[in-house]
């Protein structure tokens, strides 16, 4: 049995349209971040314990409650004509160019994949999981685009700093930059 | 050209680097050590082939070509020294090892995707789904992107300034009162006549279809005295002063409020 703040949490969690942070979930609560934190532990134990189809998903510092992905395939009939579909190799490939580079240009997205990339751009752009963050004030003033929530929620990611191989990634960048930096990044 | 080059089409990969990749995993080379040299005939071949075969060949994977073809040329050459940002070899096995990189970063999250793409959120949330839900415009939720679509979607020309007015209506019985008030017994009247000087195109529509009416219940006939000639409404025998409460009934209006 939950105690009383873990209850109205577990509430809060289960009713709302959009996944709540911990300050969120404080000033509705009236309880502190720690009080906050640990109630959202002894939720998350007691579901598992119990073996709950629902848990409780971590992403972009907020928290939601979902259905167990491992049920996945039967919940997803409710809403197979609604559901976008899975996003495609070349998308999923310029989000991750995007993700590690942010703010990029659709130049510098071309340059590591060496392909056009404008209708992948367009699909996460539509699927809010990009988003255009101003220009470059490079000539052309070309558009920058960065990462959304959206795209953490969809991935299940903390943070950016929870991107896969993050480190490596950087350091692969980090010595392109040092030579190559003009074409890569720059432009 | 191999048979197994063949048989794969250039559709399966994401651009010219994604197919150096494969060529170079095929081969079991290390892609810190390959010559590019060694890869580049390979590549070169598979585009001879896609053209052969008459596929559509991005214009990607014919830059590529010409970038092996030219790093091929030079490897041939007495060897110059190259500042190691110059040497067009060492730039594109630079490029490729990131791809390479970002390639399997984007399969790790493509797995992510999975897992959590069957991850339902609680019923407030679905309703983001739900196909009459109105779009939210919430703080920090709308993009550069909307405002552009919008700003678009403004000088977009419009069909002209739009003025509201109520138009009378206009009935059929009305028309077959004005009608039959124009209309003698055995004299034709052209239809120019019929409507009068000035009328408007609210009168015309109203009017044509008043006759259409007439015609189809078989109370006017329209006569012609020469081929090509101006059509004439005349009365027919059926016509009398009770058509009209026979098309009383009617309470069509051919135009509605504006």
């Amino acid at each position: 049995m939950l105690d009383v703040t873990a209850r109205a949490i577990e509430g809060l969690l289960f009713a709302a349209d959009r996944p709540l942070s911990i300050e969120e979930i404080c000033d509705l609560t009236g309880s502190g971040a720690d009080t906050v934190t640990q109630a959202i532990g002894r939720i998350r134990a007691s579901l598992e314990d119990e073996g709950h189809a629902m848990i409780l998903q971590e992403a972009a510092g907020t928290w939601r409650m979902v259905s167990d992905p491992a049920i996945g395939a039967t919940v997803a009939q409710l809403y197979e004509e609604r559901r976008p579909g899975r996003l495609s190799r070349a998308a999923v490939e310029t989000l991750a160019v995007i993700a590690y580079n942010q703010p990029c240009t659709r130049a510098a997205i071309e340059a590591i994949r060496g392909v056009n990339c404008d209708s992948a751009v367009k699909s996460l752009l539509e699927r809010s999981l990009i988003r255009i963050c101003g220009r470059q004030e490079t000539p052309g003033r070309p558009l920058t685009y960065s990462t959304t929530e959206g795209f953490l929620n969809y991935f299940g990611l903390d943070d950016i700093d929870h991107l896969p191989r993050r480190r490596e990634i950087e350091e692969l960048i980090g010595s392109e930059g040092a030579a190559d930096g003009a074409d890569l990044f720059s432009s | 050209m191999s048979s197994e080059a063949c048989r794969i089409s250039l559709e399966q990969f994401e651009g010219p680097l994604d197919l150096l990749l494969y060529l170079i995993r095929r081969d079991e080379l290390d892609i810190r050590e390959v010559r590019v040299a060694e890869v580049a005939g390979q590549y070169l071949a598979y585009i001879r082939a896609a053209v052969e075969l008459d596929l559509d060949v991005a214009s990607e994977y014919l830059v590529m070509a010409a970038t092996l073809a030219s790093i091929k040329s030079r490897a041939l050459l007495p060897s110059r020294n190259l500042a190691p940002e110059e040497d067009p070899e060492r730039t594109l096995m630079r490029q490729l090892v990131l791809y390479r990189a970002f390639r399997e970063v984007a399969a790790e999250l493509r797995e992510s995707e999975e897992v959590w793409r069957n991850a339902f959120p609680a019923p407030g949330e679905r309703e983001r789904w739900a196909s009459d839900a109105p779009p939210r415009a919430e703080p920090g939720s709308v993009s550069l992107l909307d405002l552009l679509r919008a700003l678009d979607e403004l000088s977009t020309p419009s069909e002209g300034p739009v003025q509201r007015y109520r138009r009378p209506e206009l009935t059929i019985s009305e028309c077959v009162g004005m009608i039959s008030a124009r209309l003698r017994h055995g004299r034709g009247i052209s239809l120019g006549d019929l409507l009068g000087p000035g009328s408007d195109r609210r009168l015309l529509v109203a009017f044509f279809v008043t006759i259409l009416e007439l015609s189809r219940q078989g109370l006017v006939r329209f006569t012609q005295r020469a081929p090509f000639g101006e059509l004439l409404l005349e009365r027919e025998e059926a016509w009398s002063e009770s058509s009209r409460t026979l098309l009383t009934p009617l309470t069509f209006s051919p135009v509605g409020e504006g």
